[in-house]
């Protein structure tokens, strides 16, 4: 597994530019996957699906390659924050998937043009990742938001440089990559991120059932088949 | 390896391996489910614990209260909170670790991966760090442990019932097997039995090919047997009568008074049908001929009934009866009088038979025998009628010292092993010498000198002393074989197979032996034996043979072709009686129907001896009629090849 795990970072420095060597490997298992997109694999996942998906996925990598080779992280924040903001519209779960609440992988997100506050969220933070953001840095955070005179449940992305830092939020009600502090329209609750996520050791993660008991889990394990 | 062993190592190793593979499949697919609901415990509490310290607005206290509480409330390893940095702010976690209840290599072989769970915690838009909750994983260990116990238990109780099962099914397909192969072996130890067919149908058809062809062989043997009683009939006997002629009855008789094992006086009775010319012209050819079947019809049940006697007919008008026993003369000739004067009532009223019996001590002399027997029919002639002359000698002094000081001389002699074997040699073709032939002597008299079974072993059967005597000859020839390495072989008698435990004691000596003594070993009866013992022998045989010992058959006779179980009784070699071969160079018929009893019982697998040869004229003759050995006074003159 430690072997492996260098094999990839090797790879990814090839293939996505020079990224910041994470801490400890163990603590650093899934940043590194998700900075190690597959990217034959993502290309092919998303051709099965439409070209017009396989056209928006190409976009989505080349966002992140463009991301990564950015020095300053606040800019990679930026990139990825429009790209999201830019290309997908927003509905709710019931109008696109049918469902009350479904959350989708970016590449799913990409294939509808269309999706909820979460499905952003993620695919910033996939992207993020991806642009070889540290894991750490990044939570998903639920919020109680105020919108249009109405407060109703909703997600976003917080960056966080340091660990007692103030956040910068990403969010898609407000395109603008501001502060916590400057966003009084949003109350958080609750917060995760991938860290220290337990998603099994070893191939067979997809079909372990433990993997898919949550939203979360699941949607962290069809990501990955789909290479993300 | 047998078959029987192989199928019991099918059994168990299949038994063995589902017991050991259904073990270790549940015991995996368990720590999987155990596992995994202790990894989604950690990760479920920690997200609980996470989302609740989020809600406490920083405050440490009130944080560090509600992860106590938690911990407190249920079972857990460890409760950690960290703070941005990864520096522990609050922790609990137990002071001694909850000990496994199951074994330590138990708990080495089936490890534990679970990881803790882990949840951020934050206070509004500020991250306060992480939980991390470790549950309690020894139960874990313990359930496993008691299950694979429970599951252990289970398929060896299955185990055990298939086992027992096989068993069943195994000493069923068994019993028939080792049926079929006792037969087999009987086959090639010369035994030809039929066994009872098996249920098992592969099992029935092997049995049932073995029995037809034991019985194909058994009747090629029957036939054989009938060809040489017709033989027999021919040659050696009287052609009307069907009794001895002359030669065969004097041969006979010596045989008899000269065996070891016969009885200390027997009876002889002589008979004459008197005027045979004259009642030849009275009563024509054929009435002649009628009273002279009547006679032999009154003479021939004696034979038939009790082994051992002798009937012939000595010339046209005599014929004589030979009783092997004491005090049996004298009932016997009346009953043979009323009966000859029944028999010959319907033939003439008018005829007349003289019977002349006697009693005497066996170690008289044939002529002796025939002088008094002679005498008496000479007085019985004076009578009219059939007239019965009786005379018995009166009994010896030995026999008047009393049966108790008799039984006790001879227990004495055998207890203190005042005892030695003779060695007569049994010769082969080439001058080789087979086997010694070993006959007991007893010193009776601790200062007297040692004396011949015929003289004390009457008395000896009598005492029911002749199982002791019989395996001391066996133990000195046992002893005398580990000496010097030479076949020797000792007589059993027929009584002592009557003792319920000779065979056991025989076998025992035996089996102290080594296995190059034992084959060395012969242990032979008389041919009466075969026939009274026959089950007994038997026994004897399947007791002894397969340990080396030979078993063998002494003083055969006519009475060979009679013994029409010959075939089952699972000998190595037969010793033709003295009466059958004494005389054979001049009696082409004799020699005839020695060549017939060779051929059958070579065909049994039998070896043929003769024995009692004392005229080199007569041993070429065996030599042609292509026996195997030769023992009696001409063997033991002769020079011998070591």
């Amino acid at each position: 597994m430690r072997s492996l795990a260098f094999l990839r970072l090797d790879r990814t420095r090839r293939v996505l530019g020079a990224l910041a060597c994470t801490g400890a490997l163990g603590a650093a298992l899934w940043a590194d996957r998700a900075a190690a997109w597959e990217r034959e694999q993502l290309e092919a996942s998303a051709a099965a699906r439409s070209p017009r998906t396989l056209a928006e996925v190409r976009a989505m990598v080349q966002m992140v390659q463009r991301a990564s080779v950015l020095t300053e992280e606040r800019q990679r924040l930026t990139v990825v924050n429009n790209f999201f903001n830019q290309r997908i519209a927003f509905r709710d779960d019931t109008q696109v998937w049918g469902v009350i609440d479904y959350w989708a992988t970016p590449m799913e997100l990409l294939e509808k043009g269309k999706g909820d506050c979460e499905d952003y969220a993620i695919a910033k933070y996939m992207s993020l990742l991806g642009a070889g953001v540290p894991q750490g840095r990044l939570r998903m955070v639920y919020v109680r938001a105020q919108f249009q005179g109405r407060s109703q449940a909703h997600m976003v992305l917080a960056y966080y440089a340091q660990p007692d830092a103030e956040p910068l939020i990403l969010d898609n009600i407000n395109p603008e990559i501001q502060a916590a502090s400057q966003r009084a329209d949003l109350t958080p609750v609750f917060s995760f991120n991938g860290e220290g996520l337990w998603t099994g050791v070893g191939a067979t993660t997809a079909g372990n059932p433990l993997v898919r008991l949550s939203l979360w889990r699941d949607l962290l394990a069809r990501a990955k088949e789909e290479g993300f | 390896m047998s078959l029987i062993r192989q199928i019991w190592c099918l059994v168990l190793g299949a038994v063995l391996a589902s017991v050991l593979g259904g073990v270790a499949v549940s015991t995996w697919s368990l720590r999987e489910l155990l596992q995994t609901q202790a990894q989604l415990k950690n990760n479920d509490n920690a997200n609980a614990l996470a989302l609740a310290l989020s809600q406490q607005k920083g405050d440490a206290e009130l944080m560090s209260l509600l992860i106590s509480a938690q911990f407190d409330a249920g079972a857990y390893e460890s409760v950690r909170w960290r703070n941005g940095q990864g520096k522990a702010v609050f922790e609990r976690h137990l002071e001694t670790p909850q000990a496994a209840q199951a074994p330590g290599w138990f708990v080495a072989l089936l490890p534990l991966r679970v990881a803790p769970g882990l949840a951020k915690v934050s206070d509004g838009w500020r991250a306060v760090g992480e939980v991390e909750v470790r549950g309690q994983t020894g139960y874990v260990h313990e359930a496993l442990w008691k299950a694979s116990l429970n599951s252990t238990l289970w398929l060896v109780m299955v185990g055990v019932v298939t086992g027992l099962a096989a068993a069943v099914v195994l000493a069923r397909v068994r019993r028939p097997l080792d049926t079929a192969v006792r037969q087999a072996e009987g086959v090639t130890q010369g035994r030809f039995e039929t066994v009872l067919e098996p249920r098992v149908p592969e099992m029935r058809k092997l049995t049932s090919a073995m029995n037809t062809m034991v019985v194909r062989t058994r009747q090629m043997f029957e036939a054989q047997a009938e060809q040489l009683r017709t033989l027999h009939h021919q040659l050696l006997c009287d052609e009307l009568t069907g009794l001895s002629h002359r030669r065969q009855f004097v041969a006979e008789l010596s045989s008899a008074l000269e065996r070891d094992d016969g009885p200390l006086r027997a009876g002889l009775v002589l008979l004459r049908l008197k005027d045979l010319q004259g009642l030849n012209q009275r009563l024509g050819h054929g009435g002649t001929d009628q009273a002279l079947l009547a006679m032999a019809q009154a003479l021939r049940v004696y034979p038939e009934q009790v082994r051992g006697c002798l009937a012939g007919r000595l010339n046209g008008s005599d014929f004589a009866l030979w009783l092997p026993a004491p005090k049996v003369v004298g009932d016997t000739a009346h009953a043979l009088a009323d009966a000859l004067r029944a028999g010959l009532q319907g033939v003439d009223p008018g005829i007349g038979v003289a019977l002349g019996a006697v009693e005497l001590p066996r170690d008289q002399p044939m002529s002796a025998w025939f002088a008094a027997a002679d005498a008496a029919l000479a007085r019985a002639e004076q009578g009219e009628g059939v007239v019965l002359e009786l005379r018995q000698a009166p009994p010896s002094e030995e026999v008047a010292q009393g049966e108790r000081a008799w039984r006790a001389l001879i227990s004495d002699a055998l207890a203190q092993q005042r005892s030695r074997l003779l060695e007569f040699p049994l010769i082969g073709r080439e001058r080789q010498v087979l086997h010694l032939e070993c006959p007991l002597q007893l010193k009776l008299n601790p200062l007297g000198e040692f004396e011949p079974a015929a003289r004390w072993l009457p008395l000896a059967l009598r005492h029911r002393l002749s199982a002791e005597a019989d395996l001391q000859a066996l133990a000195l020839a046992l002893a005398a074989v580990q000496q010097d390495q030479r076949a020797r072989c000792v007589n059993v008698a027929p009584a002592s197979l009557n003792d319920g435990s000779f065979i056991a004691r025989a076998r025992e000596l035996v089996q102290a032996a080594p296995a190059a003594v034992r084959r060395l070993i012969g242990l032979e009866l008389a041919e009466p034996a075969a026939v009274q013992h026959f089950e007994v022998l038997q026994e004897l045989g399947r007791q002894l043979r397969p340990l080396g010992v030979q078993l063998g058959l002494e003083h055969a006779g006519a009475g060979l072709a009679q013994i029409d179980r010959l075939f089952q009784a699972g000998l190595d070699y037969v010793k033709l009686d003295s009466s059958v071969v004494s005389g054979i160079s001049a009696d082409a018929g004799r020699a005839a129907f020695v060549r017939s009893l060779v051929v059958m019982l070579r065909s049994l697998s039998l070896k043929v001896y003769a024995e009692g040869v004392t005229d080199a004229l007569d041993a070429q003759a065996l030599w042609d009629c292509e026996l195997d050995g030769i023992t009696g006074p001409w063997a033991s003159a002769q020079d011998i090849k070591p």
